[in-house]
């Protein structure tokens, strides 16, 4: 069956098995941002923003994503230029082997967008669906402090930038 | 892991739903958000119903009770100013515990429900709460008590039939107080024992409502009637609250797992409740006499 998504800004038509998980469907189109993990909905690293919240992408079928939009993390910094919280997570060692990664950044805009000014307990809840194997929970943390900061300062809120990085689809479901 | 779907239907309105559900019959399986769906990988289902589209996402108040379409999101209640005000937020309380964001974006309280796990963290509050569902079928709708909905483990009195909404009967009101208790790993794991209770005094500082449910502690959610019928009438003392746990441990009847052992639940059920009174009597401005 045919769905049509939005994904990172871009109307994209998908050809999918009728029982396919978000998450094979995403990566066989070629978004491997979006990593496999336990594929039971416990490890975070398969998360993706659909209508700007963060749900894991395993535990979704493709066709629910009919009409959604969809940022993956090839989706944060689409003209190259990173988004300030990859800034942070780079600049603070928050990245080791990498795999948790895109799914913590994206829940971290999540989180940014609607509170720019998170306490850090908000930043560890909101990060509390994303397992690291490498243990790197306290650089994380700081950076997306960091992070809020950075957008605070540049007067931009995470969700304005989120809307600009998706282009067209500005429609609010 | 899915390849035996053979179509994923995503209807817009309850009546092509039912039409749906009551032309796959058993080879149709209604699907909300998903989460208990693909971690139970049952093969049995060749047709997939959507009901996240029926405009089933809604809290309204009623009184001093509300509804809530079964397809309100965990988030959903956590977030409804009218779920927070209820029964002193013991819902949204619960809701919040159901696992990571990512999993509350998605989970909803129907599926919650009709998904039948004994360790269910909305099903306490809702039994504490005395809800009943809304279940309809293409032929008729009807009410079931919550308390009579399960009939053992993922096992319900559904048939054919999807949960519209779910109603909580006007509470009461005056000198209440509510309490939700959860043992898990971490605060949003599966619970090990979770429980639920609310009471209300008289003006002479006599229990004269009270309800405590549980969970994980038997082959279904259940309410701990022996205790409440112990306290009820009654003042709370120490006393009482000892012999109310010590009539849950005699109801529940949990099993060993790979998350806790049966003496471990029993006990805990035991101390969940005792906890949970003395948040309620707190709650009411109730003193616990000696
Ligand atoms: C990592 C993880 C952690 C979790 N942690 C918790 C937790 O801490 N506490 C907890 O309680 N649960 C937890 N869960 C379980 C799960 O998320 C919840 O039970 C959730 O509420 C199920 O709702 P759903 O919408 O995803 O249901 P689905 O998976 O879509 O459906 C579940 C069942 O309900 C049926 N169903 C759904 N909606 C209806 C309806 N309207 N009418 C009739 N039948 C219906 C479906 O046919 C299916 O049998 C967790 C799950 C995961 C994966
Ligand atoms: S792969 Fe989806 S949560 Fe782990
Ligand atoms: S950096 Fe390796 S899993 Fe997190």
């Amino acid at each position: 069956m045919l769905v049509t998504v939005n994904i990172n800004g871009e109307a994209k038509r998908l050809n999918i098995a009728p029982g396919e998980l978000l998450l094979d469907a995403l990566r066989s189109a070629g978004y491997f941002g979006v990593k496999r993990g336990c594929e039971t909905g416990e490890c975070g690293a398969c998360t993706v923003l659909v209508n700007e919240k963060p749900v894991n992408s395993c535990l979704m079928f493709a066709a629910q994503a009919e009409d959604a939009d969809i940022l993956t993390i090839e989706g944060v910094a689409p003209d190259g230029k990173l988004d300030p919280i990859q800034t942070a997570f780079l600049d603070h060692g928050a990245v080791q082997c990498g795999y948790c990664t895109p799914g913590m950044i994206l829940s971290a805009k999540a989180l940014l967008a609607g509170r720019p000014d998170p306490t850090e307990g908000e930043v560890r809840e909101a990060l509390a669906g994303n397992f690291c194997r490498c243990t790197g929970y306290l650089k994380p943390v700081e950076a997306v402090l960091a992070a809020a900061q950075v957008y605070r300062q540049a007067g931009q809120s995470a969700r304005r930038k989120s809307g600009r990085s998706l282009g067209t689809s500005r429609k609010k479901r | 892991m899915f390849d035996h779907i053979e179509c994923f239907y995503r209807p817009s309105t309850l009546r092509e739903a039912l039409v749906l559900l009551h032309k796959t019959g058993k080879r149709g399986a209604i699907v909300a958000g998903a989460t208990d769906i693909v971690t139970r990988a049952d093969r049995t289902p060749r047709f997939f119903i959507d009901v996240t589209h029926l405009g089933l996402d809604y809290v309204r108040k009623k009184g001093r009770g509300c509804t809530i379409g079964a397809a309100t999101t965990m988030m959903g209640l956590e977030k409804s100013p009218i779920i927070n005000r209820l029964a002193g937020g013991i819902l949204a309380k619960a809701a919040a515990t159901c696992g990571s964001i990512q999993n509350r974006n998605m989970a909803t309280v129907g599926g919650n429900l009709a998904n039948a796990s004994p360790a269910a963290d909305t099903a306490p509050v809702l039994l504490a709460l005395d809800a009943q569902l809304v279940a309809v079928n293409s032929r008729r709708k009807r009410r079931i008590p919550l308390d009579e909905f399960y009939t053992g483990p993922h096992r319900t009195v559904l048939n054919g039939e999807l949960i519209e909404e779910i109603l909580i009967p006007p509470l009461p009101g005056g000198r209440s107080g509510w309490s939700f208790q959860k043992l898990g790993r971490t605060e949003t794991d599966i619970s090990l024992v979770n429980a639920a209770a609310g009471l209300q005094a008289d003006s002479r500082g006599r229990i004269k409502w009270v309800h405590i449910a549980l969970g994980a502690v038997g082959p279904m959610p259940l309410r701990a009637r022996e205790a409440e019928n112990l306290l009820q009438g009654n003042a709370l003392s120490e006393d009482s609250i000892t012999r109310a746990g010590g009539a849950v441990m005699n109801q529940v009847s949990p099993i060993s797992d790979g998350r806790a052992s049966a003496e471990y639940r029993r006990e805990m059920s035991r101390i969940l409740v005792q906890r949970a009174l003395r948040e309620c009597a707190v709650q009411a401005g109730f003193p616990i006499m000696n």
